[in-house]
């Protein structure tokens, strides 16, 4: 029976992230300043919640992918930064389909004691896994990788290379990484890889088709972190048309103000909806991931629009979600990518 | 959170599916015009099918003589007719009023109309605006007079879809000089044909007739045709049109999504200098953005149909999903018209017309939908002030 509402434990789930990330994670960018990545990355993993995806048995608990959309729909509601999507989401989505051999790295993913990223992007500039050239059939890997998030903290690098999978330790001799300066968002690094040995233990066994499942699973997340920023320029921007008076009035009572709000209503109740069908498999994340990432960045933008010059100033946070969203709008996937899969998806001849 | 219809559900989808191909669509005989918003064209005998069927009372209660199936049937049928582009025109309209009568209708309306309904029998025209109501509705200057057990109307009623084909009226009238903004309005079914009753068509901007302006001229009704209490037909009404751009919209992703395999279809098969359109970057690019855009549409019609379902209360829901699906619409008939090109303004039946000229009349028709059933522009203040709060404005 077709139904959006979450399940009561996921209710609470919801809540409670809610309530502690009002309390850990301060949206204002000057409260922000003093933000510890990796203190509040602790908090959370005390909450069990980098083990949504492992099963109980390994340490994890036991959630669904549907849990962590939820989840990490709050993480963009209170624009939290930090390894969540790379290492909780894709890189575990990738362990968990490596076999037995797995588990102890999945325990320490769980627990948050580990951090994982994936390395995949290459000059190319795309996330389409076709397309790669890096290889270690030699047994030596040399090359370099784009775009990678959380490679400063990772403990391990997932590969995706032409011809398999591995996964290294991110301090292996020959591995560099190079931050690179992006506007805004969680840091992205290119990580370089000089004559790096691989050992048949860092082979990961696993099919193209489970690296397009996690890849999948990536590109959900971060369109459930993108429809929760969203949601939360929504509440702001209607808060300051009640309270922003201009001409003796509040500019909500201004016809372009309430219909700019009603278009940001339009706009996040849209990629929401598309975004929960494709969390239970009723609709392609392609489409949910490019249709959030035009709707969203246009939420943002409108915003800006209704704020006015407060809002070009660093210190209000608007500017610093909107550069989350477009994060998040080319990692695992940018439009291009994912509309070319709705194309061919719809019967479009390639 | 699930996203599957039951088995049920999924079952009456095949069951309309193997209705449809045995009695296809294109063999009903068309009564009035398409107006795009989906449902095809108006087709008595499409209706009177549907009837024979028991789809048209199926989620009736059993004392009015339904089947109390469950809300949802209603949407699967809806979709499955919309997909196979069949001309259920009127539907969603009977389907309201029939709701309305159950609700509020008096003895005569119970017995008299309703069962008229379920034979497939019966279609109502909306008597609403008037050349000085439009968006301000309440303007209205339509009057009915109590005259013994009757009332009297006399007014001018003008943009009525198909009343000419339909028939019974929903006329809203006034029923007291004082009628101000809630109270003192009152709506009347009325056949069509009563003495006094002027129905005059106007044609439309694709050349054929849709709209009917309707002069009043003491136009005698008995107590029986009247909805709910006097004086309270704006409740009736608001009721109405809350359901209404639910009921007139709900089918219209599932449409658009026919146009746009179509136009995938086109794109494959037409070349230019040898290379199919659909190798084209920017067309891919756009045909495949509004996959998306249809498919967030589908989405957002069903969680207000689950709100509905589900007895949760709508503020502005409807009145949000109403404007995307217009809005949607002309955009996708504004792409199939960048697509056809130099074909795109030929009509149906012209030599040379592409995809039977379904795309012209759907860039016409689609104009209409962004204005009727409230405009674009008064259903944003709508979700501006019913669902987010924002302080009324001048109007
Ligand atoms: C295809 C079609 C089918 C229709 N079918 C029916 C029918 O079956 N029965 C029936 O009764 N009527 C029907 N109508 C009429 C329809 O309900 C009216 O056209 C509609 O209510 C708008 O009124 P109007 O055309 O007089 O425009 P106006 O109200 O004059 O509006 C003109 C412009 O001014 C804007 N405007 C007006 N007031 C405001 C405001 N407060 N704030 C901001 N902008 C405003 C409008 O948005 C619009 O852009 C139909 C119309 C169309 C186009």
């Amino acid at each position: 029976m077709i139904d959006f509402r979450p399940s009561s434990a996921q209710q609470l789930l919801v809540s409670t992230a809610r309530e502690y990330l009002r309390r850990h994670c301060p949206i204002e960018p000057d409260r922000r300043a003093g933000l510890d990545v990796i203190q509040l990355w602790r908090g959370m993993a005390e909450l069990g919640w980098p083990g949504l995806l492992i099963s109980s048995g390994v340490g994890g608990s036991d959630g669904t992918l549907v849990d962590v959309i939820l989840l990490v729909e709050e993480l963009g509601y209170a624009a939290v930064p930090g390894p969540f999507v790379p290492s909780a989401v894709a890189a575990t989505s990738l362990l968990l389909a490596g076999g037995a051999r797995q588990q102890r790295r999945l325990t320490e993913l769980a627990t948050g004691d580990r951090i994982a990223t994936v390395a995949l992007v290459e000059e190319r500039g795309s996330f389409d896994p076709a397309g790669l050239t890096l290889t270690a059939a030699s047994g030596r890997l040399t090359g370099r990788k784009l775009f990678v998030g959380a490679a400063d903290l990772a403990d391990d690098l997932v590969v995706v290379l032409r011809d398999g999978v591995v996964v290294l330790p991110s301090d292996r001799r020959g591995i560099a990484r190079v931050p690179l300066q992006a506007i805004g968002g969680d840091p992205l690094f290119e990580v370089r890889f000089d004559d790096v040995e691989i050992g048949a233990d860092d082979r990961l066994a696993v099919t193209a088709g489970a690296v397009a499942a996690a890849l999948e699973a990536g590109a959900l997340a971060r369109t459930a972190e993108m429809v929760g920023a969203a949601r939360r320029i929504l509440e702001m921007s209607v808060e300051h048309a009640k309270t922003r008076v201009q001409g003796g009035r509040p500019i909500g009572g201004h016809q372009a103000i309430q219909h700019a709000c009603a278009d940001l209503v339009r706009d996040v109740d849209t990629a929401r909806g598309l975004l929960y069908a494709a969390a239970c498999d009723a609709s392609d994340v392609a489409a949910a991931k490019a249709y959030a990432s035009e709707a969203c960045l246009t939420v943002a933008r409108r915003a800006h629009q209704i704020f006015g010059a407060i809002s070009y100033c660093a210190e209000h946070p608007l500017h610093m979600i909107h550069k989350r969203i477009l994060a998040a709008s080319l990692d695992f996937g940018d439009t291009t990518l994912h509309l070319e899969r709705v194309a061919r998806a719809i019967g479009l001849e390639a | 959170m699930d996203f599957t219809f039951t088995a049920d559900e999924q079952a009456f989808a095949a069951e309309v599916r193997r209705f449809l191909r045995d009695r296809p669509p294109s063999t009903f005989a068309i009564d009035g015009m398409d107006a795009g918003y989906g449902s095809g064209a108006n087709s008595k005998a499409f209706i009177r099918a549907l009837a024979e069927r028991g789809w048209i009372r199926m989620c009736w209660p059993r004392a009015f003589g339904g089947d109390e199936r469950p809300m949802f049937f209603k949407l699967v049928l809806l979709e499955e007719l919309a997909r196979a582009g069949a001309p259920f025109g009127p539907l969603p309209g009977i389907w309201q009023t029939a709701d309305a009568i159950i609700e509020y209708g008096s003895e005569r309306l119970r017995t008299e109309v309703l069962p008229a309904i379920a034979r497939g029998e019966a279609s109502f025209w909306q008597g609403y605006s008037e050349p000085d109501a439009g968006s301000d509705l309440l303007a209205l200057k339509t009057e009915a007079r109590r005259d013994g057990d009757d009332y009297v109307i006399r007014g001018h009623k003008i943009w009525s879809s198909h009343a000419g084909i339909a028939t019974h009226g929903l006329i809203f009238t006034r029923t007291s000089r004082e009628a101000r903004r809630s109270r003192g309005f009152s709506m009347f079914v009325v056949p069509n044909g009563t003495r006094g009753m002027d129905i005059r068509p106007i044609t439309s901007l694709t050349g054929e007739v849709y709209h009917y302006e309707v002069f009043l001229d003491e136009v005698r009704v008995p107590e029986g045709l009247r909805f709910g209490p006097e004086g309270e037909g704006f409740v009736a009404l608001l009721n109405g049109l809350d359901s209404d751009r639910f009921w007139g919209r709900f089918y219209k992703a599932p449409a658009l999504e026919r146009v746009l395999h179509r136009l995938v279809e086109y794109a494959n098969t037409t070349r230019v200098d040898g290379v199919p359109l659909a190798r084209d970057a920017g067309l891919r690019r756009r045909l495949a953005a509004m996959a998306t855009e249809l498919a967030a549409l589908r989405w957002l019609f069903y969680r207000a149909a689950c709100q509905f379902r589900d007895g949760a209360p709508i503020t502005y829901e409807t009145a949000v999903a109403k404007v995307m699906a217009d809005e949607t619409g002309q955009k996708l008939a504004r792409l199939g018209m960048d697509l056809l090109g130099m074909w795109a303004p030929l009509r149906a039946g012209s030599p040379e017309a592409k995809l039977d000229g379904e795309i012209s009349h759907a860039y016409l028709t689609s104009l209409g939908h962004t204005i009727a059933g409230g405009t674009a522009e008064v259903l944003r203040t709508t979700v501006a002030t019913r669902g987010l709060g924002l302080p009324a404005g001048a109007r």
